[in-house]
């Protein structure tokens, strides 16, 4: 029995040097390996042999199929390989030609700054919320600390729908609208449009802002400065050096302006940021006490900050956008940069 | 508010700091710098010069040929001026010079005689408006030097853009203030004259209303002689941007830039009755002429200024003609006062006439500085105009406040923000600027507001200027310790958000249009007088017709969009635009507010992508209707098994868009709301639009979608048994609609049916004329056991007899 293996490995790897084409292959496996191969009748004659033997002659026959195995294996690769060789000269794929995929949109950038700069505040604990683009001349003003006849009133070239009822000129109102119906602990960001009457190279007469506004016990100026030193690092992905200046927001005391380093010229001074070295981006401050007064919070418990920030001037800064007339053109070749 | 170094250095000592630096100083304390600029720069070359010979020219009788010393030089220069005489110190422009209005200076030949440069005068300097000759420099005065350090016009100008709250630094004194205090210098204030009082017998003053005018001082200054401004008086005003008038004129307007306090001169000649009355309009008195020519309408809550007849200027505002200062005026009433400022500032508003003064009163004047600065005026009156001030004038102060002192919490300072400041740190602070600080007790500080500060009312504001001195660089930067919360999320916005993406994905763009639209679109549009859409928001002050309105619909906006990107050779044009619509509802009320969602298409199918990869074709009806399923589909609407069943039905002329082809739209239908339409827009309306290509579009509420109740994800387990398929081709007759024949199939409610599709349709020549060919395939499949030939054959027939009998349907033959 020993020796029948032996012949019959011997004959296998004869007959497996000599195919060349799968068809012969898949009849060399049935006659060796298959279930009615002369191996597998070899192998039923392992019951009757001896129990010394038994086991000696089942781990070479074991072996013997193994390698059997093997070679056919490789024969198989080989015939594989030589065939498709073959192929190739028919019909061989243009490698430079441009990879094939289905065009897909862009959302628009002011979109798409909008988004991240939510994101930045939403990771900080921030919720969203949203109001009406048309405004009572009550949140839009009044609620925060400008009365009519006001000089601040200037500063907003209002459109009016009616006395009362206006576009509203920032996202401020939000603040009013959301203390009113909650109790703080408040963190919220308000995105949205605003209007002012007002168009030329650099204004265009509705824009994109985000209020956004933090009201607890024992918050600080410095907790202003620290969220927007957050902010801006996240928006702009570096390190730049921020600076804050008084100024002057009704519905806020102190207030600032907050300034980052230009990121045209890095801080050098030149056109875009007038030689200052310094890019305007957002207003902010400590809420007015005036304000908390007027939705019933005690700004003796309570304290907070708000500011707003131009997503159109962010998105100008970042991508490096010079007219602001080409966000609302929707123009497919600005849409498509971005 | 604009100012110059050296007017600047009068009141405070800056040297050894540049005017970059003071700018600086200033933003960091919250007065925003907005220009610094080098004044005068184009008369940098010029030279002074004099005149050491002058005879007339040989061939011209008006020109003079004059030899002139500029240093170590002697020049030949022709000059056409009529004071051109030996003797005279003047300035010289030599050849190579630029003055300002582009004017070259070259050598030349005047009527044949050579001219090395030209003698100026003061127009062609663009200091002043006087071109009666060249400029005569004061005797003494070195030629050759450089003209502008000699004339002392070297300076540099600053512009301050102020916030409202600031009125104080309105005025040179007031700038001066907050950077002594910075510097920690003194302050100097300027040499005042004789006090007012109110004992005056050649006239009187009677205030109707203290509200509206807490102070009124004026004062008579006689034996005046009008003139022109010395040349320091007339370019301090210039090189801020003022126009000299008069040496009175000039003089008001100098102290009105040094204090801040606006100032009138009035001809005292032209008063009647020798008396000053400052009252409301009487009847009758409808129209007051103000001193720049312009009849005004006036109204009966505005505040006059009056003699013993009539109105003699606008309160606060502008003197009127009637008794304007004139070359003749020999004795002046000089008012200084203080008004209401809301009352000014309406009064402005109404008749779109802002001026110097009233800026200022509208933010609000130091009622305690009225007087400081009509003694300045008289003092500069007396020294530049020959006027005396025997008179000691009127002073009718009704309207004083009491002392203003509030407490500070040092505590409370600090908490708010976020620093440690002691109390002596505090005090040094606020009264580097004029406060008076005296503790209370431990934690507690009493400080008194200067008069001229209007803006601090409160601890918060007193709060925010030790921020502002302290500096705001040198506050800390931390983050809130604050409790942990969920933030809230707005549904609606989550979903515009995930559906905005998503749309990207299928090829679209982003739109964003201004909300700002015309009553003409909806023309263009033709919508029908009663259409929802009709009902728009107007403005009452739109930017331009154009944009009077805002919008009822997204799709003017894409289809001018479409227009843009067409003529631009962009024509395979794929947008949509998620946002706002406005519907109003009286002007009295917010108008309703609706989120849309629209989209238009426009072109190729696949737009850029590689044609060598995407055949070529033109988007169609089934583009726009395949977005709006994608959109249902992704918001979890209309799924076979879901709550919520949105239907696409063929419009009648009723419901129907009116922009649309009429058979190639459809309406889109939760039970009997429509929830917006799609189809392919009617040829003619797009050539209003300047569109010569077929455009197709969609356009949904969104926020009805939104409300809709979406089909929960759940999860089904996978088939154990496998499915078999069957084709079959009919042929229906042309007027059936394919989609009918699923639908029958779907509610057959035969359990084996597991899904039904259409794969072909057809018409065309081997079908007869009125029929097409549908080709369905049906999956069938049981979830007990595996389909036998004969189990599918079953149903199947069952199939073809429904569709047979329902619609007349018949195989078609292989």
């Amino acid at each position: 029995m020993e020796h029948e293996l032996q012949n019959l490995e011997r004959e296998a790897r004869q007959e497996l040097a000599a195919i060349t084409a799968n068809s012969q292959l898949e009849d060399f496996r049935i006659r060796f390996l298959g279930r009615k191969s002369r191996f597998s009748t070899i192998l039923r004659q392992l019951g009757s042999a001896s129990d010394e033997d038994r086991p000696r002659l089942g781990q070479l026959a074991n072996t013997i199929k193994k390698e059997i195995e093997r070679l056919y294996e490789q024969r198989q690769e080989a015939i594989r390989q030589s065939t498709s060789t073959a192929d190739e000269t028919e019909a061989q794929p243009d490698l430079s030609l441009p990879g094939r995929v289905a065009e897909i949109g862009r959302l628009h950038p002011v979109t798409q700054i909008m988004q991240e700069i939510c994101a930045i505040f939403e990771n900080l604990g921030f919720s969203v919320a949203e109001g009406p683009d048309v405004e009572q001349d009550y949140y839009n003003f009044e609620a925060l600390n400008i009365p009519a006849h006001h000089p601040a009133r200037d500063m907003h070239d209002t459109f009016y729908v009616s006395d009362s009822i206006l576009l509203r000129t920032h996202t401020s109102p939000m603040q009013a609208r959301i203390m009113e119906t909650r109790q703080p602990p408040l963190r919220v960001i308000a995105p949205g449009k605003v209007y002012r009457c007002d168009s030329d190279i650099t204004h265009t007469p509705m824009f994109h802002q985000v209020e956004g506004f933090l009201v607890d016990k024992q918050v600080s100026f410095a907790d202003l400065k620290g969220v927007l030193t957050v902010f801006t690092q996240k928006m702009f992905e570096r390190d730049l050096p921020l600076r804050f200046r008084p100024s002057f927001f009704p519905f806020t005391e102190p207030s600032a302006e907050v300034d980052i380093a230009c990121v045209i010229c890095g801080g050098e001074g030149c056109r875009v940021c007038k030689k200052t070295g310094w890019l305007e981006i957002l207003g902010s401050g400590m809420i007015d006490p005036e304000v908390f007064r007027m939705v019933g919070y005690d700004p003796e418990v309570y304290s907070g900050f708000a500011f707003g920030l131009g997503v159109e001037r962010i998105a100008m800064l970042k991508y490096g956008i010079d007219d602001i007339r080409l966000y609302y053109e929707n123009d497919q070749r600005f849409l498509s940069q971005f | 508010m604009k100012f110059t170094l050296d007017w600047l250095n009068h009141y405070v000592d800056t040297d050894g700091h540049t005017a970059d630096q003071l700018a600086e100083y200033l933003t960091m304390l919250g007065l925003e710098v907005d220009a610094v600029s080098p004044l005068h720069q184009e008369l940098a070359p010029l030279k002074t010069a004099r005149i050491i010979s002058a005879q007339p020219h040989p061939d011209a009788d008006k020109l003079t040929l004059c030899e002139v010393a500029v240093g170590d030089e002697i020049l030949q220069i022709v000059c056409g001026a009529p004071n051109a005489r030996s003797g005279l110190n003047t300035v010289v422009a030599l050849p190579g010079t630029t003055l300002p209005g582009e004017m070259k200076i070259k050598k030349s030949k005047v009527r044949g005689v050579e001219s090395c440069g030209m003698l100026c005068s003061e127009r062609e300097l663009a200091l002043s408006d006087s071109h009666t000759g060249i400029m005569e420099l004061p005797e003494g005065t070195a030629h050759g030097q450089s003209f502008i350090t000699a004339l002392g016009l070297e300076d540099t100008m600053i512009e301050v853009d102020l916030t409202p709250n600031r009125p104080d630094c309105a005025s040179v004194i007031g700038i001066a203030r907050e950077i002594a205090g910075k510097l920690q210098r003194p302050l100097r204030l300027p040499v005042e004259g004789a006090r007012v009082d109110h004992t005056s017998r050649s006239f009187s003053v009677d205030v109707e209303s203290s509200e509206l005018c807490p102070r009124y001082a004026a004062r008579l200054v006689t034996g005046i002689k009008i003139g022109p401004s010395p040349m320091w008086l007339r370019n301090r005003l210039t090189s801020i941007g003022l126009r000299p008038i008069n040496n009175v004129v000039d003089i008001t307007n100098f102290v009105m830039m040094e204090y801040g306090q606006p100032l009138h001169a009035f001809d005292f000649d032209n008063l009647k009755g020798g008396k000053i009355i400052v009252r409301s309009p009487k009847d009758g008195e409808t129209t007051f002429t103000t001193l720049d020519g312009v009849e005004r309408k006036l109204s009966p809550e505005m505040l006059l200024i009056c003699d013993g007849d009539r109105p003699v200027a606008l309160a606060g505002i502008m003197g009127g003609m009637n008794s304007e200062v004139t070359e003749d005026t020999t004795t002046v009433l000089l008012e200084s006062a203080c008004f209401n400022p809301v009352s000014i500032r309406k009064t402005a508003r109404r008749l779109g006439l802002a001026t110097d003064a009233s800026y200022r009163f509208e933010r609000g004047v130091d009622p305690d500085g009225v007087c400081n600065a009509m003694d300045r005026a008289v003092q500069l009156l007396s020294e530049l105009a020959d006027g005396t001030a025997e008179d000691a004038g009127r002073d009718v102060y009704l309207g004083r406040l009491p002392m203003k002192t509030l407490t500070l919490r040092v505590s409370r300072t600090c908490s708010l923000l976020g620093i440690d400041l002691h109390a002596a740190t505090i005090t040094t602070l606020l009264q580097s600027i004029g406060f008076l600080c005296k503790p209370k007790d431990d934690d507690t500080l009493w400080v008194r507001i200067p008069t001229y500060r209007v803006d601090i009312d409160r601890e918060a504001d007193l709060i925010e200027e030790v921020a502002r001195l302290h500096g705001y660089g040198n506050i800390p930067v931390t983050l809130p310790q604050v409790s942990l919360s969920y933030p809230e999320q707005d549904q609606g916005r989550i979903k515009r958000t995930t559906i905005t993406r998503l749309l990207t994905g299928i090829g679209f763009s982003e739109a964003i249009n201004y909300s700002f639209s015309n009553d003409k679109y909806l023309d263009l549009l033709q919508l029908a007088s009663d259409d929802d859409r009709r009902h728009t928001v107007r403005l009452l002050n739109p930017l331009s017709e154009e944009q009077g309105v805002l919008r009822t619909s997204l799709l003017p906006g894409l289809l001018e969009n479409v227009d843009r990107n067409i003529r631009f050779q962009k024509t395979e044009v794929k947008l949509f635009e998620l946002g706002k619509v406005f519907t109003d509802i009286g002007a009295a009320t917010q108008p309703i507010e609706r989120n849309r969602l629209a989209g238009i298409l426009c072109g190729n199918r696949h737009g850029y992508a590689s044609p060598l990869h995407f055949k070529e074709n033109k988007v169609d009806f089934l583009d726009a209707k395949g977005a709006v399923e994608f959109i249902l589909g992704q918001m979890r609407l209309n799924l076979p098994a879901g709550p919520t069943r949105i239907d696409f039905q063929l419009p009648g002329p009723d419901g129907r868009e009116p922009f649309v082809v009429p058979g190639e739209t459809l309406q889109v239908r939760h039970a009997e709301t429509v929830l917006g339409s799609l189809g392919r827009i009617r040829p003619e309306i797009l050539r209003s639009f300047d569109i010569k290509l077929d455009v197709f579009y969609f356009d949904l509420d969104f926020d009805a979608l939104c409300n809709l109740v979406a089909a929960p994800k759940s999860f089904t387990a996978l088939p154990v048994y496998p499915s078999v398929k069957r084709d079959i081709a009919l042929v229906i007759p042309g007027s059936i609609a394919a989609g009918d024949l699923v639908n029958a199939i779907r509610t057959s409610r035969d359990a084996l049916i597991e899904d039904v599709t259409i794969f072909d349709v057809y018409q065309g020549k081997t079908i007869q004329k009125g029929y097409k060919s549908v080709a369905i395939s049906v999956t069938y499949r049981s979830s007990t056991k595996t389909l036998t030939e004969k189990n599918v054959e079953k149903s199947n027939r069952k199939i073809v007899d429904l569709l047979t009998e329902k619609f007349g349907a018949s195989l078609r033959d292989a």
